[in-house]
């Protein structure tokens, strides 16, 4: 009975890392290019992207999920709960991951811009080939921090109805009436997944590691 | 900040447009799930014995067997859809689910967004206490003395806001509202609150499983039928699942359904 229990809350995992690999990329490609836009765009792409972030970093990330789940889930488009949950989370990720690119992107300096320019490369080619390089590398570490901070905060789903580790949790504190079990057990396993994140993008990031960035 | 709040508004604006956009669909809503041959269910599956998982996962319970029978009596196969409690009647009322069956009682506040099936069972409010509760509780106003613990958005909270709290009898701050009903009990077991006010017969099953706890007051006070919730003005389905309901209910299906889950 015991086992069986364990194993309930260990098929939310599947479920919690599926959400968690749907919200991740999502975010890094809004991300990044919003990071882009803002740091080499124009005065009015500078600007909205700055607002962008700042808005959906002002509210918590439960309500954007209510407010964007309502949006993504209706008449217009229909998705199913997991798919709007995930976006959803994706999208509350990708302000935070523009911020991180950014900063990585900006402590690279303006100079190489600049020289990149002189030898005759476009402003294109000098970011794809000069800027994101260095910087992708230099976000690994604060990057790997926003996954496992995605990876946590993918429980929310929960509330849209997606059975993942916590509402597995939850049901089985109710059926059983043993609460440090039942979250105890999904305490260990998203400490386990964090871990692994962290130990995974800290290996990268050594692995990655430029000569001149010691 | 001028400029932020002008942002935030308009995210609000237009959610609240997209939100609001046209919930009514064209076309006949029993027709299409039979046409799907599914029917989706929402249940808040941590209330047992209406609802709830066994050791595999399965869903068991009162609700989930009748609903069960409802679908297979509609044709159609059943599609659960688990979601808290509180998020049920949103997930009709916006069209994520075909129809609701969780414990609901009938109150005027849902029945402004949502439909009601008749009923196909009656409940009744209890009062639970820790066994060592030495207050005294004769009328349910008594409880106003004491620290209350209750579901949130369910008819008891609705009891004890508007009759007590609104009344000026039960002050806002011994009213404590939990997600769900076991975290209640565990707070009332542990003396957080003194307490509990919940459906009869899953406060009964708690009580038992969890001892050193005691049922002092039962009776219709929030309570009475409980239906399945149904979006608003859907006039097939609930026709449909009224005479399904008056056929099991003939047949002796959900007394035999009663005695199986409450012992009654």
């Amino acid at each position: 009975m015991l086992s069986n229990f364990v194993s309930y809350i260990l098929q939310g995992t599947a479920i919690t890392v599926a959400v968690t690999l749907v919200a991740l990329p999502a975010g890094l490609v809004v991300g990044l290019l919003l990071a882009l836009v803002h740091t080499y765009g124009g005065r009015v792409a500078n600007r909205l992207a700055s607002a962008y972030s700042l808005l959906l970093r002002g509210v918590p990330p439960i309500v954007l999920l209510f407010i964007l789940y309502f949006i993504l889930s209706g008449d217009f488009i229909n998705l199913s709960p997991f798919w709007a949950g995930s976006l959803s989370l994706g999208v509350v990720s990708s302000a935070y991951q523009m911020e991180i690119l950014r900063g990585a992107l900006l402590s690279i300096g303006g100079g190489q811009m600049t020289a990149a320019r002189a030898v005759g490369m476009s402003r294109l080619q000098a970011i794809r080939y000069i800027l994101l390089p260095q910087a992708l590398r230099l976000a690994i570490p604060p990057w790997s921090n926003e996954a496992s901070i995605v990876l946590k905060d993918s429980s929310l789903v929960y509330a849209l109805g997606v059975p993942e580790i916590l509402r597995r949790a939850q049901q089985l504190s109710a059926t059983t009436q043993q609460p440090f079990l039942a979250y105890g057990t999904a305490a260990l396993i998203y400490f386990v997944l964090v871990f692994a994140v962290n130990r995974g993008l800290d290996y990268l990031s050594e692995r990655t590691k430029l000569p001149t960035h010691s | 900040m001028k400029r932020v709040v002008f942002f935030v508004s308009l995210l609000v604006a237009v959610s609240l447009v997209l939100a609001g956009c046209g919930t009514a669909k064209a076309g006949n809503h029993l027709d299409a799930i039979k046409e799907a041959g599914v029917i989706k269910v929402g249940t808040s599956a941590d209330y047992p014995p209406f609802e709830s998982v066994d050791a595999s996962g399965n869903k068991v319970g009162f609700d989930i067997e009748l609903m069960t029978e409802i679908a297979k009596r509609l044709d159609v196969k059943l599609e659960w859809v688990d979601m808290p409690f509180d998020s049920l009647v949103a997930a009709v009322q916006e069209g994520k689910i075909d129809a609701s069956i969780s414990s609901f009682n009938y109150s005027e506040e849902r029945d402004q967004t949502v439909d009601f099936s008749d009923a196909y069972y009656t409940s009744e409010d209890a009062f639970a206490v820790a066994e060592t509760f030495t207050g005294s509780i004769v009328n349910p106003e008594d409880v106003a003395a004491f620290k209350v613990g209750v579901q949130t958005g369910t008819t008891q909270d609705g009891w004890l806001t508007d009759t007590l709290v609104a009344g000026g009898k039960l002050a806002e701050e011994n009213l404590f509202r939990y997600d769900r009903v076991d975290q209640a009990m565990l707070d009332l077991k542990n003396g957080r609150i003194d307490v509990m006010m919940a459906d009869y017969i899953p406060a009964q099953a708690l009580v038992t499983q969890l001892g050193g706890l005691k049922i002092v007051y039962h009776g219709v006070l929030s309570t009475g039928p409980i239906n399945i919730v149904i979006p608003e003005a859907d006039a097939e389905l609930k026709q449909a699942i009224n005479e399904i309901i008056k056929q099991l209910q003939d047949e002796g299906f959900i007394d035999g359904l009663a005695l199986k889950y409450f012992a009654q």
